[in-house]
This record gives structure tokens, sequence and C-alpha cells, in this order.
């Protein structure tokens, strides 16, 4: 038990800070996801950043601080997972995004052959690959494995067909992690493979949907922030065998122990916890005495209790990189995590309204609004974490079930009509009449 | 950084759960609830041959100098098996006696506590529900070589099997604050004490204690005269935490008797744990303990490397008074009315982790003493860096916040 940093991760850390003065200007800042005019006329977010933001990608990755605890022969450090951890905080805390969360690099590592390795790995790192997550389907969200997209064997390679929702980034990415279905014969779960496309395959149309952050435009600092997310058809798109990551069938497992990795790390961690410094640092900088709210007792009170909830996520994120450090496997602690910290987000955003009242409203473009209107904007998104990647309600169902050895309710039904056909049926309950 | 046990904390913990699972049964719990003394002397002296008694006292004195992490881990375990033994209140007090005792006075307390010869307490709270020393009204008045106590103690652990207790006195003018205060080992047998047992939830034994005229040596002080606030807040945060592990332990318990209770029980033809409702108030219950163990454990190890320790150790109990309250309330409702039941052992672990939630801090007064280290002390806040802000760091949060 450790609950420290070592020396040289300290150093690390402030090795970085000190780069991050240096080189994270408000100039290269500007740079991020630059806006792009629509059909409209309206300008969004495109989703690519220009030459400046480039730029410090390179000096990035020549410090060697990409893809820190990833293996030398495919382009990582060699590092430990901690240390990564430590500069993608530090970068996020600056507004840099340099993780590889989302990315598909964890499964490719897993499951990958050493071509796809070699091919993909070291360029995820350097970011001149990127995926969008092709899993969603209008009608398979939570339910994932009851998914339609079909890819079709035919000798050579395969043939897909279907639809994908809530493809974030699907519009700037240059690949695509597809679940689809290659064997509809057997149970759902057994016939699921994952592709690695690129998105300029001819057949795949990428469709924009707006999300409530849209309108006006969330400032950088958003925690819950995408202006858009898309829809992504597959027409008779022609993809070759060395496009199937792992094996043939095998996908729902390549995807789970990928998505187990994914859901925690520095992003999700800060995603959780930044607004609670935010409102803390806020409430300390305003005139105090005279109806000050860093004097009012409930807000004192509830401001100590979210902060108490954000360290719990925060070692909840140190106890799953101990796991991970170790070489050990989650049994629920990914899951618990990934109820624990979006679910406080939660808690922390609503509080903010009722800490800052009516300026909690105020959106970007609105006068009055504080700091840029990040705590409106975050109303607008926060309850969306509890949703993506796994909601919360199926990782409470992991939790029980992984964690604590408690029944799956299908099992439990199907062992429950089968002792019951013997038996007289029961009628159901009377529902109550109050 | 890994916030996971290593081995030999593991081992330590098992062997304590091993050996309380063999000696602590509930018989044995539900026993002591009606003993006049509270505890199974038995059962301690095993414990002393142990050395849980002296873990972390120092070795001049026949203690095992460990690290307070370890008395966590076997702490956690005697609240596990909710085993009747007065091991807080005689290590809390210990632990102050080593920090600031006079040699004569660890010589002479400390090996019989190691040995389990001798149990100790202290007596701090009075009147108010909250451990402030602006409400320490009990007076020392120092006559030749003595000092003469007069005062009345509330909420005092196992008096009645104590040896010796740790009264909280204001010797000094002031009427209150934490100035003028100082701490006296009294033996519990000296003339002028009369104890009333408090009947808890719990059914463990907790006293008021009236002190008339009641005389002690001068050479019981413990710390300096007038200046016995830091020694007494010392020993309440540390004994804090402590109990916090002894919480979690019997939430931890008292939720697997639910989880296993659910698989069992059946209705509408399955186990009620199928129910995804059941499910997740038992996930539920899991994340909130481990939260709890998490936050409790980095208090006790910031206090073994010497860091701030204090707003850590009122997140953990703050959060553990929640949070416990919940998880064993929800073990009751799993259980429907069985758990309702006296002859049913569920309550026993239900009535002691409310009634710790009540003592030594409630949720209220130590988030107020986050909300202070937050708000009131200056420097930009971060998460993962010290409250209140550290003077190195100041400069570093806030150029990163801006």
């Amino acid at each position: 038990m450790y609950f420290a940093y070592t020396p040289a991760q300290e150093a690390l850390r402030r090795e970085v800070r000190a780069f991050i003065r240096e080189q994270v200007t408000p100039e290269v800042l500007a740079d991020r996801n630059l806006l792009k005019p629509i059909e409209s006329g309206e300008l969004r977010p495109s989703g690519k950043n220009g030459p400046r933001m480039h730029a410090l990608y390179r000096a990035i990755g020549e410090r060697g601080w990409l893809g820190i605890a990833y293996p030398k022969e495919y382009g990582g450090q060699g590092g430990d997972r901690l240390s990564q951890f430590i500069v993608e905080e530090e970068f996020l805390r600056a507004g840099v995004n340099i993780g590889l969360s989302g990315s598909g690099a964890p499964a490719i590592l897993a499951a990958g052959t050493e071509e796809q390795k070699r091919w993909f790995i070291p360029r995820l790192i350097r970011r001149e690959v990127s995926f969008c997550l092709g899993f969603t389907e209008p009608h398979a969200g939570a339910d994932l494995a009851n998914l339609r997209c079909r890819a079709t064997p035919t000798g050579d390679g395969y043939v897909i067909n279907g639809q994908k929702i809530y493809t974030t980034s699907a519009h700037w990415a240059t690949h695509i992690y597809l679940m689809a279905r290659t064997d509809p014969t057997v149970p759902k779960h057994e016939g699921i493979s994952i592709f690695l496309i690129p998105m300029d395959t001819p057949g795949i149309t990428v469709r924009p949907l707006w999300t409530i952050q849209n309108s006006p435009l969330a400032p950088h600092d958003t925690t819950y922030g995408e202006a858009r997310t898309n829809e992504t058809f597959f027409d008779d798109v022609r993809v070759p065998k060395t496009a199937l990551l792992g094996e043939e069938n095998k996908g729902w497992g390549v995807a789970a122990a990928a998505l187990n990795l994914d859901r925690v790390g520095a992003w999700r961690y800060l995603m959780s916890i930044r607004r609670d410094e935010d409102i803390v640092n806020w409430l300390k900088e305003q005139p105090r005495g005279q109806g000050a709210l860093a004097d009012n007792d409930a807000v004192r009170d509830r401001v100590a209790d979210l902060w108490t909830e954000a360290q719990v996520c925060r070692l909840m994120t140190m106890r799953s990189m101990s796991i991970v450090q170790r070489g050990g496997h989650f049994t629920y602690e990914g899951s618990a995590e990934k109820v624990w910290a979006p679910e406080h987000g939660v808690r922390t955003t609503e509080a903010i309204t009722q800490i800052l009242g009516p300026y909690a409203q105020l959106l970007s473009t609105s006068p009055h609004a504080i700091e840029e209107g990040v705590f409106a904007h975050n109303v607008m998104g926060s309850f969306q974490s509890g949703v993506n990647h796994g909601s919360v309600q199926i990782m409470r169902d992991q939790v029980a079930r992984r964690g604590l050895g408690l029944p799956s309710p299908r099992r439990a039904r199907a062992a429950a009509s089968s002792a019951s056909s013997a038996t007289p049926a029961t009628p159901a309950a009377p529902a109550a009449s109050n | 950084m890994d916030v996971l046990l290593d081995e030999e904390q593991q081992m330590v913990r098992d062997a304590a759960r091993a050996f309380l699972e063999g000696e602590c049964t509930t018989k044995l719990v539900r026993q002591m609830e009606t003993d006049p003394a509270g505890y199974a002397p038995q059962l301690w002296r095993k414990a002393a041959d142990l050395g849980w008694q002296g873990l972390c006292l120092p070795e001049q004195y026949g203690g095992s100098a460990l690290p307070l992490v370890y008395l966590g881990l076997v702490l956690q375990e005697v609240g596990r098996a909710i085993a009747p033994l007065p091991l807080l209140s005689t290590v809390g007090a210990a632990l102050a006696i080593a920090d600031a005792g006079s040699d004569a006075l660890r010589a002479d307390v400390l090996p019989a506590v190691v040995s389990g010869e001798r149990i100790l307490t202290w007596a701090t709270s009075e009147d108010a529900a909250w451990a402030s020393p602006n409400r320490i009204r009990t007076t020392a008045v120092a006559d030749g070589d003595s000092f003469v106590i007069n005062g009345t103690k509330l909420f005092v652990d196992n008096f009645v099997a104590a040896d010796q207790c740790l009264v909280a006195c204001r010797t000094g003018d002031a009427a209150d604050g934490e100035s003028g205060l100082s701490l006296f080992l009294v033996d519990t047998n000296t003339p002028g004490i009369a104890e009333r047992s408090l009947v808890t939830t719990a059914k463990d034994q907790q006293s008021e204690v009236v002190f008339s005229d009641v005389r002690v040596p001068a050479s019981r002080l413990v710390g300096t005269l007038g200046d016995g606030w830091p020694v007494i807040e010392r020993m309440l945060d540390r004994a804090c935490a402590l109990l916090c592990t002894q919480m979690l332990g019997a939430a931890r318990k008292d939720a697997e008797l639910a989880i296993d209770y659910a698989k069992m029980r059946e209705a509408f033809g399955q186990p009620i744990g199928a129910f995804q409702s059941v499910q997740h108030m038992c996930a539920d219950m899991i994340i909130w303990i481990d939260g709890g163990e998490l936050l409790t454990f980095e208090a006790l190890w910031r206090m073994d490397e010497g860091l701030p320790y204090q707003v850590e150790v009122s997140q953990a109990k703050s959060f553990c008074n929640e949070k416990c309250e919940a998880s064993v309330r929800n073990a009751q409702i799993i259980h429907g009315g069985i758990g309702f039941m006296m002859e049913f052992d569920l309550h026993l672990w239900f009535r002691r982790v409310s009634a710790w939630t009540m003592r030594l801090g409630t949720t209220y007064e130590h988030r107020a003493r986050i909300a202070h280290a937050l708000l009131d002390e200056p420097g930009t806040v971060m998460l993962g860096r010290a409250v209140p802000v550290q003077p190195e760091t100041i400069d570093a949060n806030a150029a990163l916040a801006a």
C-alpha cells in the first residue's frame, strides 16, 4: 500500500508542467478542433487541428511522452502505466488530449496480428491514425450483442451492410473500429466480429447528428462537450480478410476486454472531477462576507461532500491503475469505477446549479455567463456520461454478477419457467390498488 | 502508487480473520451485550498473545512498532467479527501516551497494555455531541503534587472495563478554546468517580463519568500542561480513522450476509438476487464500502508517512458515516422481515455500524472541517494534491487552473 507517486514520477510531472507552460500557449490551443462552416453557413467544430497543434504533438512525441506504457517495438516507450497516466492527466488539464482512450489501441495490442500491431499502434500513438467507434446501432445500445450490421464472408474478404449510430468523430477519424455480425445462425454473442476499416472505403456514408451542446457552442473546457456525433451507413462495403481483428466470431470477447480498459484512465477521471475543483476555486475567488456563497453553511457542507466523493473517483482510478500495473485483470473494479465516477459528475453538475442559481443556466454567448458558461453547458451533457461506454445500469449488473456472483436474471427466469411447467401456473399477483 | 494490499498486509488481515472466525461467535457477541464489563477477557488475552494491543506501540515497550495501516487491517477484522474487545479505546489511548507521555508513564503503562493486563480509554466529550475543544469544561486544578478534577464526561467507551482513562481537562484560565487544555491519565477506581452506563443501540459499553474532587498525581499529566489539545486532537483523529476501519469491516460482512441471503431466498419463483433492483442495491453497497476503504487507508497511510491527514480523516469518516449506514440499511431491506427479528443475527452488525456512525465526529462536523480547509485557506485547490493547499504547490496549481 503506497498512496503517492515515486520521486521519478513526481519529477516527470514537473517536467511535463514546465513543457506545458512553455509550449501550450493560447495560440496553440486556438488551433484545436478548428471551426468550419456547415451547409447553412454556421460554424461548427471540424474535429481537425491546425498546424500549431500538429507541431505540438510532434514535440510531445519527441519527448517520449506519447504511448508511454506501450511496447517499444510498436512505437511506445515500454514504460509504466502510472507515468502514462500522469502525463495524460497534465496534458488534459491543459486542454490537450494525448491519451489513447477509445482509440482501439488496447484491443489491437491484445488481439491484433503482428502486422496490425506494427501498422496501427505506432500511427495511433503519433496520432496519424484515429478510430471512431462503430458499436451502437439504432436497435442495439445497451443490448449491444443484438446488433444487425452484417459482414458477410465472400471468400477473399467480407461485404458489410448496415447502420451504426453515435459514431462520434466519424467525420474526421481515419478508421472505424466496427462490430458486425458474421454469423447470424448462432447465439448472438457468438456470431460477432471486429473489423478495422479505413473511413475512405467506398460505400461508407457519414451523416451528422447534432447534440444539445451545439447551439451556442460549448466552451472548450466543457466536460461533456461533444457538439456533433454521427450516423454511419455501410452499403456493400468490401473489406479484405486482413481487416478482421482477432478471430472471426470471437469479436465479443475482444471488444469487452478493450472496453474495460478504455473505461479507466486520466480522461474518465478528469471528466468526473474537474468541476469539483472549478466550483471550489470559483467560490474562493469571490469576495467574502455579506452573504458570500463560500460562507453559506449548506454550500460548504455540499462542497465538502462532493470533494470527498471526488476523492473516491481518484482512488478508484488509482485502484484500477494498481491492478493494471500489477498485471492483473478487473473482476468488477473497472465497472465499479464506471458507476461511481459518472454519477458523481452528475451530482456535482447538478449541485453547482443550485449553488450558482440562475447564473448556472447562462450559456457561452450570454451576458453574465460564469466561466464562459461552462457550468451551464455541463448541465446539458453530464448525464450522458452515465450512458456512454456502458450505462451505469449495465455496470451495476456487472458488479453484481461478476463481482458478487449474483445470478443472471435470464438464467433465473429460464430455471423458474422450466420448474413451473411441471406444476400448475401461479396467477400473477394483483397490482396494488392504492 | 499502489493502493492494493501487499502480501504481508494480506497475511495480517487473513490471519486476523481466521482467528476471529474461530474464536468469536455471534453467541459470544450476544452474551457480551448483557455482560457488565461488555468484553470477553479470554478473547482479550488471546488478542494480546497475537500482539494486537502492541501492534503499533514502540518496540522498547514490547510492541511491534508497525505502521497504523496494520492496526487498521486488524480493527477491520475486529469490526467484521463485531468482536467484543476494548481494542480501539485501549490502543487509541496507549498511542497518545506513546506520543506524549513521560518516560516513566510510558514505562508503566505501555508494557501492561502490550501484555493485555491493562485496558484503557479516553474521556473527552461532554454535553456537546461534537468533539470541540470549546465544549470541554471539566477542570483540573493544581493542588500540591496533584491535580483535582471536577466535571462530567459523556460517551466514554469501555469505562466499566478500563483500568485507566485519559481525561481532557481545562487547566488554564480560558473558559473555552484550544488553549489551556491538559490530558491526565486517571485510574478508573480513584475515589470521587461515579459511572453511569448508557444504553446504546450498539449495546456496547459507553458511560457517563462524573468526576467529583478526583485527585490525580501531577506525574499523570500526558503532554505539556495547558497545551494538551494537539495531543487530544491527534488521538481523536487517529481513533476516528481506526473506527472507520471497524465500521467498514462490519459493513462489508453485513453486506456479504445480504448478498448470500439474496442468492438463497426465493420469491416469484427465482432467487431475489436475480432481480436487478436487488442486484443494484448490492452493487452499490460494495462500491460504497470499497470507496470508504480507499479513503480510510489513505488517511492512515498519510499518518504513517508524517503527511497532513486531517482532511483525509474527515473525508473517510463523513463518507463512511453515510455509506456504511446506507449499506447496513440496504442489507436489512434485502432481508425483509427476518432482519428485524431478535433471534436473527443481522441486527448485531446493523446496530453497531449505526452507532459507530454517530461517534468521533458526525458527517456534518467532518464536512465542516473539509470545507474550512477547502474554502478558508489560501491557494487554488487541485484534486490529488493536499488540502489545505501546501505552500510549495500554491503557484503550480494556480498556473494550471489559469
